[in-house]
């Protein structure tokens, strides 16, 4: 899943840390070239640094000394000195350099947005490249400058860990926080009546009964509503799937009212103590406005809980522009994405959220029953940033 | 098999045709990306040889085979359309390599879609098989008939 965007970031996430790292590099030289020269005797009279710090070449693993110094006190005791140190060192000036070093460990190198210009442009091009809306890669750019340009890194601090938050904090801001379908089912009345809405062909039918299946091996007992009367062998379809599944399928006969099957479905469930409704409707198209009508109606004699909208990952920037004018003809409360599994780019994934304000609720990512994921947000970026669980 | 169930029997044919059904979504699928990696490499050596063209110009099609002369002013500037509806400008040899790497990406794409069609062609024949058994099976039940 998303594989190309996550091999892209890899990439990008080193570019970032080259282009610290250079930072960090030129603000050590910056900070050894001139108080070498000018401190070098006042040093050197030190007698405190004299016995531990002899004049040899520092390596770059030598501990360094604490920098103040302690009049008659025995040897101090060395800080700890984090792993990633800058690789520029003089060999000449033995423990005056070590002292420096030390100094410009402890201080703080602040990032400018000239040190990450380019790797921030190659970002925001691979996240349009891979079908990122536009809005959606501004936010991410905007986060992630936000974030990086004028902080203070403590100079030891290493890169990769900056590049990585960064980029997390920016992608999980950009994913929210995910809606999990079981909590809002444990915390609301029952039956929770969900209404699944989408274009022809995204795979809607099959992926409710994927929710069903996921639904009951969770504990909780559903009902489907035939509600797509309009396609051809629709009522069929999802009358097999619960058939397989052993799960109640109301319906009506073929041209029927969607509406009143699905009325009758919430019926059944509130007069059978089941906990979910799961209803099926017609594939439309947001600009076919009887179909957009009947929806409505759908709406005002159910009454759902939550209208989820399902669509495509593969879609990228068509089920981002399609989920928006769903959202703003009829309302949706989630979206689920199937195909996820063929989808190597994730454009739609990370753009959904953003764009229309509701979570992703399903990630659709085979051919199985089981094959659903409940979109965790902190899960996806782990994913994209290949961290290992 | 010990005898044929009516029920059992729907539900293969059912299985056989969603199967079918996903197995032709995939195909058309596979069309359009072979068509857009196609697409890709004619545009690589359009770029290649607008460099090349006398006087900068070229041939542009502007369908039902017609193509009129035209001049292109700037050839090592293009326009591409990167994805998420934004188009950007870049050198002839970026947008070259740009759609190099589209065209790996699609290749790829297209070996996991290879994939599936695959995988649900042999399920197809694994029930296709099942089916047939059982029709066998149910026409030496009823003999004579």
């Amino acid at each position: 899943m998303f594989e190309g965007l996550k091999n892209k970031l890899q990439n990008i996430k080193e570019k970032f840390g080259h282009s610290i790292k250079d930072a960090a590099g030129e603000a050590v030289r910056e900070e050894v070239r001139p108080e070498t020269p000018t401190s070098a005797h006042a040093e050197v009279s030190e007698p405190v640094f004299e016995p531990e710090t002899p004049a040899v070449e520092p390596l770059p693993e030598t501990r360094a000394p604490e920098p103040e110094p302690v009049p008659r006190t025995p040897p101090p005791e060395a800080p700890a000195v984090p792993e990633e140190e800058p690789a520029v060192e003089p060999k000449r000036f033995g423990g005056i350099v070590s002292r420096v070093k030390t100094l410009v460990l402890e201080r703080e190198l602040v990032i400018s947005e000239k040190d990450i210009e380019e790797p921030l442009f190659e970002l925001e091009m691979v996240l349009l490249e891979n079908d990122v809306a536009l809005e959606v890669t501004d936010a991410i750019i905007g986060y992630m400058r936000e974030d990086l340009v004028g902080s203070h890194r403590k100079l030891g601090t290493p890169v990769d860990e900056i590049v990585m938050s960064a980029l997390r904090g920016a992608l999980l801001n950009v994913l929210g926080d995910g809606l999990d379908l079981l909590e809002y089912i444990k915390v609301h009345e029952r039956p929770v009546k969900i209404l699944i809405t989408g274009v022809n062909g995204t795979g809607k039918t099959t992926s409710i009964a994927k929710m069903a299946h996921y639904l009951e091996a969770n504990g909780y007992s559903v009902v489907l509503g035939a509600g797509d009367t309009f396609r051809a062998g629709a009522i069929d379809q999802i009358v097999e799937h619960g058939r397989r599944l052993d799960i109640k399928v109301i319906k009506h006969q073929e041209g029927s009212d969607p509406a009143a099957v699905l009325y009758d479905t919430v019926e059944y469930a509130q007069g059978h103590g089941i906990d979910v409704v799961l209803a099926d409707t017609a594939g439309r198209f947001h600009n076919r406005k009887n179909l957009m009508n009947q929806l409505e109606k759908i709406r005002r004699v159910m009454k759902p809980d939550l209208v989820v909208y399902v669509d495509e990952a593969v879609a990228g920037n068509d089920a981002v522009v399609r989920a928006k004018d769903f959202n703003d003809l009829v309302g949706t409360d989630a979206v689920m994405l199937t195909k996820a599994d063929m989808d190597s780019k994730g454009g739609a994934a990370i753009s959904i959220t953003q764009t229309i304000g509701k979570p992703i609720l399903f990630l659709g990512t085979g051919q199985a029953y089981s094959d659903i994921v409940p979109f965790r947000p902190e899960a996806v970026v782990d994913e994209l940033l290949g961290v290992e669980e | 098999m010990e005898h044929a169930d009516p029920r059992e029997l729907q539900s293969l044919q059912y299985y056989l045709n969603e199967y079918g059904q996903q197995a032709e979504v995939f195909a058309r699928q596979l069309e359009m990306m072979d068509q857009q990696r196609v697409e890709a490499f004619a545009a690589i050596e359009t770029l290649r040889s607008l460099g090349e063209a006398q006087d900068g110009t070229v041939l542009l099609p502007i369908g039902g085979g017609v193509s009129v002369r035209a001049a292109v002013p700037d050839p090592e500037k293009v326009l591409v359309a990167i994805g998420a509806d934004v188009t950007v400008e870049r050198s002839n040899e970026d947008a070259i390599s740009f759609l190099e790497g589209r065209a790996r990406e699609l290749e790829a794409s297209e070996k996991k879609v290879a994939e599936t069609i695959e995988n649900l062609k042999r399920q197809m024949n694994e029930i296709a098989a099942r089916l047939n058994a059982a029709y066998r099976q149910q026409q030496q039940t009823v003999p004579g008939r």
